[in-house]
């Protein structure tokens, strides 16, 4: 059963629990706000490169979900990894940004920004993965097959191909560091 | 690609991750066990040690060393979440610390003047300064192996309270062997090897635990 809400507690706690659905829309429900962030701290960085950033920072949050504590508020987590980010991807794009917490919670409560730009950067990093782990990546993202789909494509079992989607999400967030060093 | 293709990627590895604690928890216990079997392989165990976990003076060497521990096993625990830096509090450490040079007054009152210098010097300082730091590379290292699935925002931080951590656990087995029973002794040397391994441990922290 999936979770019928827009809570962000409510979601990120049935997505820890691994329901998939549920995580979809917490993921869904976020990034536009995170969007908004990105697109008001780095005007003139052009539309893609801050839905490449946009992108990195989900990336961390999926990875790093098991941090959040679920008898905690999610917000203050959510931006303390979005902050560390967004700081961290500027800055690897020769820009410094200061971004103070308070600043960052009134940008959050502006409207949300819609309309995702095709962003490179994240293509570019499955490029580099190893062919099955990027078919993977590629044909559960683009394709929106199921894993099961996946796993008659590539004659694997279902369990291996979450294994190995698991490994190449987390490979493509170490590939992403060692490009921005 | 699209932030959405990205999320329907995301979304589907739904392979769950527990949290951070008890895999913390097993690698300081796992560091130190091991720590504890080389000191009696190497160095061995005090002949009177029954008798030092009884006697208040040379209790309190462990009292303070676990402690240290504790304490900052939890805020290393709160430094492991991304908005942790904001909500680690360590007035804890500063009140260990008050304790510790409490203890070292109280032994530099009640030495008599001419036996102050023995006390302090004792025969065992390098033994004390090359052991603590050892031990502390497997305690420090396994907290730094567990913090590394953490989330920290302040990893030279996160890096300084895993030593303190580590080398507190590490100074608190040194201590079954160690047989110097003077505050003027332990304070100051167990103090010295504590603070070099926390000044390495945020110089590698700010390294290691960057996501």
């Amino acid at each position: 059963m999936t979770v019928q809400s827009d809570d962000w507690g409510v979601l990120l706690t049935a997505a820890n629990a691994g329901d998939g659905p549920a995580y979809a829309r917490f993921l869904a429900v976020v990034a536009p706000v995170l969007r908004g962030i990105v697109r008001a701290r780095g005007a003139g960085l052009g539309e893609a490169a801050c839905e490449d950033v946009v992108q990195e920072v989900l990336l961390a949050i999926h990875l790093k979900r098991h941090t959040w504590d679920r008898t905690a508020p999610v917000r203050p987590w959510l931006y303390a990894i979005a902050r560390y980010k967004v700081v961290d991807a500027f800055r690897a794009r020769g820009r410094r940004v200061h971004l103070p917490i308070e600043d960052f919670v009134e940008v959050l409560e502006a409207a949300p920004e819609r309309d995702p730009t095709e962003a490179g950067d994240m293509a570019k990093m499955i490029g580099m993965l190893d062919d099955r782990s990027g078919t993977i990546v590629r044909k559960i993202g683009l394709e929106g097959a199921s894993m099961a789909e996946t796993g008659e494509a590539l004659r694997m079992s279902e369990g291996a191909v979450r294994v190995a989607l698991h490994r190449a999400l987390k490979t493509l967030a170490a590939l992403r560091e060692r490009h921005v060093e | 690609m699209k932030t959405d293709d990205l999320i329907r990627a995301l979304a589907a590895d739904t392979a769950p991750e527990g949290s951070l604690r008890a895999p913390m928890l097993l690698a300081l216990a796992g560091a130190m066990a091991v720590a504890l079997v080389a000191v009696w392989l190497v160095l061995g165990f005090r002949a009177d040690l029954a008798q030092a976990v009884v006697t208040p003076v040379p209790l309190m060497r462990w009292v303070l060393t676990g402690a240290l521990a504790i304490v900052s096993a939890r805020m290393a625990l709160v430094l492991a979440r991304p908005e942790g830096r904001h909500e680690v509090r360590l007035w804890p450490l500063a009140a260990v610390a008050a304790a510790a040079i409490g203890m070292l007054l109280w032994a530099y009152v009640t030495t008599p003047p001419e036996g102050r210098q023995m006390a302090a010097t004792g025969k065992t300082i390098w033994s004390c300064l090359i052991a603590i730091p050892s031990l502390s590379v497997l305690t420090v290292g396994g907290l730094f192996w567990a913090l590394r699935r953490g989330a920290t925002t302040a990893p030279a931080l996160a890096g300084a309270i895993a030593g303190l951590c580590g080398s507190g656990a590490a100074a608190a087995v040194y201590a079954v062997h160690c047989t110097e029973n003077s505050p003027l002794f332990y304070v100051t040397w167990y103090g010295l090897a504590i603070m070099g391994v926390t000044l390495v441990s945020t110089a590698v922290g700010a390294r290691v635990l960057r996501w």
